[in-house]
């Protein structure tokens, strides 16, 4: 879709209707996978994803363009879905696991043979925390001491939290990849 | 451990999910603009000074009138200007009268040749504006008849010049007829006669691209004042890795008050249980007449039946969670009274127990329960007998509400409140097997008794409008349904399950 982005922050700064559908229909899809990814389910992301763009609407004016507006965009919604999360209290049941990554040697690892949607699932799946945190650290790029700062947790928890995460997930594809060309990968876990 | 590893296995969540995009559904964007709506209809978080018409026509005029002011300093200035050059002209000449000692001679000439472009073209001298001033700078063979003014008052100088060198003959080069000349040819055959000439002209040059550089950053300013900050194109930054950490961000939204009125009306149905709950006191009259029967007659008791009411109800949410609603009620509540067994007489005349405490509580008035028939030689037949006692009722609730979840797709309602049942009729199936109609104008029953009512809404969100809602309820009298305690009494009780819609506006 070719739009002017400019114009569109402008129009949405004049709280113009057209303009702030027209912001929705270019990143909604995008914004909504994001939501999707940090929920267990589709209604909460879509509640998410609804709070989301009542903020990025009333909070345009301090987009100042000195990042893209997408990064802006993006970190609007991983924030409400944080904020979520937390009134969910799901955060607050973090444990500080024994999980560290083991040298998982995986130099052939792929995940061109799945489809988005399996994939969703598999992240979906994970325990509240992991989900979280995967998700953090792994798709936004954030790192631990972000993580543990921004979700009020030690870095330790993050880290661990985050090795488990990699070796359920780990195991899952392993399942899955079995289960779909019927071939035995080399276990590494 | 193998960091090329870990990055690859990141690196492929990433590729396969960061850019990963799925279409929400419709619905989503219905309820971001009925919220959206919501809050500026709530008279705008944020002063939206730009979409007033007034503000944008005191701007306009402000515009206006810096316009017109920026075209009057304009024109003054070009006006200075012109001055400067004929003192430019002259300043350059008297060096020239010196050299020729002819002052007289170039003075006539020059005074007769602007005489000449002032009888020529008198019109001309008025229009020197800024305009043909900016010309002069922009380019010499476009010159204009304007021009030839501004040429002419430089041309007093390179004229005495040219006088001063060859002879007043030759000022007649520079006269009325070589005012119709071109000016560019003029200025080139004064270039060429005198170098003096050239370079009084160069400095009136000089002069001009001052006065034009003054002028175009006077201009400058003029449309700084006007034009609004243009947009800087961004550079599309491409990067593997962006980390967006706004700590203070979440803090920041959190703190938008926000109002939340919101007006709906609804109706719904409600399936329900109803239970009169009516206890006999004491045996009536006739009733008691019988020893044996009057034991009997108190232990009856009222079973709820498969009732109904048709609700319709309006509300106001006053607060996030809070709200208060009203409503108006039509209440069918069917049960049956059973036990008590009936009266029978000689004349083949019966009653049961609830139409003959009926008639004792509507002494005096003209009920048509029954009268005393049954006083002497009536029989008591023990028999559980179950009447049908149903009841209409219009009721008016008022109840105040706390949701839970307000915006989400589906809430929470806790509700309670008081209801004022005005009693509309009643119904009990008489021993003979008809039924006995009682109304309000009786004066049995009372015309309004209060209930306390408390429910659990689950509200569903269909759209930005419209609400689907399932709303478990029950409702107690809280005083007696009948005028007259002595020998009846009634505390009504409802269990009931009502399906909605509602509507907001």
């Amino acid at each position: 879709m070719t739009f002017n982005e400019q114009e569109l922050v402008k129009g949405c700064k004049q709280r113009n209707r057209i303009a702030q559908k027209q912001l929705y229909d270019v990143f909604g899809g995008k914004l909504f996978a994001i939501c999707l990814r940090y929920t267990k389910n589709r209604a909460d992301a879509e509640d998410v994803l609804q709070d989301a763009f009542i903020k990025i609407y009333e909070n345009i004016d301090s987009y100042r363009g000195d990042s893209p507006l997408e990064y802006w965009l993006r970190s609007v919604v991983v924030n409400t879905a944080l904020n979520h999360l937390r009134q969910q209290k799901y955060v607050k049941e973090l444990d500080d696991i024994d999980y560290h990554l083991n040298g998982i040697a995986d130099r052939e690892f792929t995940l061109a043979n799945f489809q988005l949607q399996q994939l969703l699932e598999l992240v979906r799946e994970l325990p509240q925390g992991c989900q979280t945190i995967f998700n953090l650290y792994a798709i936004e790029g954030y790192q631990h001491n972000e993580i543990a700062q921004k979700l009020g947790i030690s870095e330790g928890t993050s880290k661990s939290q985050y090795a488990r995460a990699r070796a359920l997930l780990q195991l899952k594809l392993n399942k899955e990849t079995r289960f779909d060309d019927g071939s035995v990968r080399n276990k590494q876990l | 451990m193998d960091p090329s590893g870990i990055n690859n296995f990141e690196e492929q969540w990433r590729k396969a999910l960061s850019e990963a995009s799925e279409t929400p559904p419709k619905s989503i964007w219905e309820n971001i603009e009925a919220r959206l709506d919501e809050n500026s209809e709530k008279g705008a978080v944020l002063p939206l000074w730009w979409q007033s018409k007034k503000l944008w026509l005191a701007a306009a005029s402000v515009a206006a009138l810096l316009v017109v002011g920026a075209g009057f300093w304009f024109s003054d200035s070009s006006k200075n200007g012109q001055n400067r050059i004929e003192v430019a002209g002259k300043a350059a000449q008297s060096p020239a009268t010196e050299k020729t000692n002819m002052p007289e001679a170039g003075h006539a000439a020059a005074q007769e040749n602007t005489e000449a472009v002032a009888s020529n073209a008198p019109d001309n001298i008025e229009s020197t504006d800024s305009k043909s001033v900016k010309e002069n700078n922009q380019t010499l063979a476009s010159a204009t008849t304007p021009r030839r003014n501004v040429e002419n008052s430089s041309g007093r100088s390179s004229a005495s010049r040219v006088n001063s060198q060859n002879s007043i003959g030759a000022a007649g080069k520079s006269d009325i007829a070589s005012v119709e000349n071109s000016v560019l040819e003029r200025n080139q055959d004064f270039a060429q006669s005198n170098n003096l000439a050239s370079t009084s002209i160069s400095s009136n040059e000089i002069q001009n691209d001052i006065l034009a550089k003054t002028e175009s950053s006077e201009k400058a300013i003029a449309v700084d004042m006007l034009a609004t900050p243009a947009y800087n194109e961004l550079d599309i930054h491409v990067q593997k890795r962006y980390v967006f950490f706004k700590p203070d961000a979440i803090a920041k939204e959190d703190i938008k008050p926000k109002k939340h009125t919101e007006y709906w009306a609804g109706i719904g149905l409600m399936p329900a249980s109803f239970n009169p709950d009516v206890q006999l006191k004491n045996a009536p009259q006739d009733f008691s007449y019988q020893a044996l029967s009057r034991t009997k007659a108190v232990t009856a008791s009222s079973e709820a039946g498969i009732s109904y009411a048709l609700q319709t109800h309006g509300g106001v949410r006053i607060s996030k969670h809070w709200s208060v609603e009203l409503g108006l009620s039509y209440l069918q509540g069917n049960s049956s009274y059973e036990g008590g067994g009936y009266l029978i007489n000689s004349k083949s005349q019966s009653t049961n127990v609830l139409e003959n405490a009926l008639a004792d509580a509507s002494k005096g008035s003209s009920y048509s329960g029954g009268t005393d028939k049954f006083n002497n030689g009536a029989l008591y037949v023990d028999i559980t007998n179950k009447v049908a006692n149903n009841y209409q009722y219009l009721q008016m609730p008022v109840q105040a509400g706390f949701t839970l979840n307000p915006d989400k797709k589906l809430s929470y309602s806790l509700l309670g409140g008081m209801m004022a049942n005005f009693f509309l009729s009643n119904q009990i199936e008489a021993a003979s097997g008809d039924i006995i109609t009682t109304r309000a104008s009786d004066e049995i029953y009372r015309s309004m008794n209060w209930a306390a009512t408390t429910g659990l809404r689950f509200n569903y969100r269909l759209s930005s409008r419209w609400k689907a809602n399932l709303t478990g309820s029950y409702q107690k009298a809280i005083s007696s349904g009948f005028r007259s305690n002595q020998t009846l009494d009634a505390h009504p009780y409802l269990y009931g399950v009502a399906w909605g819609v509602r509507y907001s506006f």
